[in-house]
């Protein structure tokens, strides 16, 4: 480790060694919790992760599993292990801000969200809630209502967004996991620009309701950890079919962690070039090149209509997310976040035509994705075009050229996110631990997360890809 | 598809924001107009796109779920 990171610097261990040390009663969850309430209130007032805490709750739940372990009974599979969402999660008796003010006011949440409410029967404890994009559109997380996430890599650039709050707090070692949500990429640019791992599931794996939505055709949630083990254990608690949310289309759980140490034996593995070379910056390039000769990964893989499928998101996201907020944006709209509220308007304005258009590619952009993996198991691409910039930077120069910050952060995410394919997003170092990490998309077909977690657990072995608590 | 000019996409923002009931002052028509005239380009291949009638949008709504037993 060098002087910029450290197994611990007063930061949180990994999830599940907390909660293995609970289950041999090494430590009482309570410990834990104090433990990670404590590097909340050294780091926060820096990193501006967390929007609220919720400690006497999570007293309450680390209490009980305190309790009972004391009576001796089998404790469930996260017993103990402390953990924050994104604030677009519902948690009861709080409001849902979604990163909004004009939310504020409106009525406390009567019940936790479907997946705080798995990871409550799962034994975790909840901390708080997370810092984000206004209703998740942006890719920066500079919040002008609740000030910038920052990247505890480096305090002057940005955490990535739409879960901004959500890498920031895990890569500083706060909590040990974080649930976030991914419409475009936004689980998956904050682990890039954060240095830790994401995993952006299968559309319609997982219950999105109580969550408050951004497109209703492309939300997904998910998980953020420093270890792949803590990443594949959480999804696994996450699971379940929900057939109150249209777009769950899961029928039963599909177990992950016991598959992650299996050899990638027989696996074909690819890394994507083309669309994804051309859009990678040289840190991207590097990162996705190291991560290939690690998995002897085949390269020059071509994805099928990638700058197709990033436009058909672009105009999918704007529609839907656009029609959604225009009953408020008639009398509310100077109470939007600056950054983003012409982008709503502009998508409520968009033409039904771009939109129908958009939906009737992604049917036959589902064909063409799905018959690739008649020849691969598991392809790379970069997660984002470069490494974190500085809060308030208008552009990022890539290849020649300069490019709009905001939305060009999803250049690499939204053709795959689109397809609907799960993700894991692995935390690599280019240029080394001393600087700032850069990820890689490592993506299955659908349904196959367990693929993508195994190759992403053989990065984490090989040590080019590790999620070091930040040094701060 | 390329005819359109910065002052068209202006005329189109300030009638259809009047047609949704949505306010907007000449600064944010200007705004607004930034962002669709940069995803109308965006946008222009995938308008190219031949797709046949029978390419249905992709699906999201379910009316029920499919009964797992026939009725009896």
């Amino acid at each position: 480790m060098t002087a910029r990171h450290a197994n611990h610097v007063g930061g949180m261990s990994t999830g599940l060694s907390v909660v293995r040390a609970v289950r041999a009663g090494e430590m009482l969850a309570e410990e834990a919790l104090e433990h990670c309430i404590a590097r909340i209130e050294v780091c926060d007032p820096r990193v501006n992760a967390f929007t609220d805490g919720t400690f006497e709750r999570a007293v309450r739940e680390a209490r009980a599993v305190d309790a009972a372990r004391a009576r001796g009974e089998v404790l469930p599979a996260l017993a103990g292990l402390p953990y924050a969402v994104k604030n677009l999660f519902d948690i009861e008796g709080l409001t849902t801000r979604a990163g909004s003010r004009v939310r504020n006011g409106q009525p406390p949440a009567a019940a936790d969200a479907v997946l705080v409410e798995r990871m409550r029967a799962a034994g975790a404890v909840l901390v708080g809630a997370l810092n984000m994009d206004e209703f998740a559109y942006g890719f920066t997380t500079e919040n002008s209502h609740y000030g910038p996430s920052r990247n505890p890599r480096d305090l002057s650039r940005t955490a990535g967004g739409s879960s901004g709050g959500c890498g920031a707090a895990v890569a500083a070692g706060q909590v040990p996991v974080t649930l976030g949500s991914d419409t475009n990429g936004s689980i998956r640019v904050p682990s890039s620009l954060c240095g830790v791992w994401g995993l952006k599931p299968t559309f319609g794996r997982l219950s999105r309701r109580g969550s408050f939505p951004f497109v209703a055709s492309l939300d997904h949630l998910g998980p953020f950890a420093r270890s792949v083990e803590d990443l594949a254990a959480t999804y696994d608690a996450l699971q379940g079919p929900d057939p109150a949310d249209p777009g769950c289309h899961a029928a039963r759980v599909q177990p992950a962690l016991e598959q992650i140490g299996h050899s990638l034996s027989g696996l074909r593995i690819g890394a994507l070039g083309g669309y994804f070379e051309d859009h990678a910056g040289p840190a991207a390039r590097r990162a996705l090149a190291c991560a290939a000769e690690v998995l002897h990964a085949t390269p020059g893989v071509a994805w099928p209509d990638a700058a197709l499928a990033r436009a058909a998101a672009f105009v999918t996201s704007a529609a839907e997310g656009g029609a959604l907020h225009l009953p408020t944006l008639r009398e509310r709209a100077a109470e939007y976040e600056p950054l983003s509220v012409d982008r709503f308007i502009a998508g409520a304005l968009q033409p039904a035509e771009w939109y129908v258009r958009a939906q009737r590619f992604r049917r036959l952009y589902r064909e063409r994705v799905n018959a690739l993996f008649a020849d691969w198991d598991v392809l790379l691409a970069p997660a984002t075009p470069v490494q974190a910039t500085v809060i308030g930077a208008e552009t990022f120069a890539l290849n020649g050229a300069d490019m709009p910050t905001r939305p060009s952060m999803g250049l690499l995410t939204q053709p795959v996110s689109y397809a609907g394919c799960p993700v894991v997003a692995a935390p690599l170092w280019p240029d080394g631990l001393q600087k700032l990490p850069i990820g890689v998309q490592v993506i299955a077909a659908p349904w196959r997360e367990d693929l993508a977690l195994r190759v992403a657990r053989a990065l984490e072995a090989s040590g080019v890809a590790v999620s070091p608590v930040a040094g701060i | 598809m390329n005819d359109t000019t910065p002052f068209d996409i202006l005329d189109f923002v300030r009638a259809s924001a009047r047609l949704l009931d949505l306010p907007l002052d000449d600064a944010q028509v200007a705004r607004v107009a930034t962002h669709l005239a940069r995803t109308r380009a965006m946008v222009a291949p995938l308008r190219l796109l031949p797709l046949v009638p029978d390419a249905e949008p992709a699906e999201i709504y379910c009316p029920a779920p499919f009964p797992a037993e026939d009725p009896s």
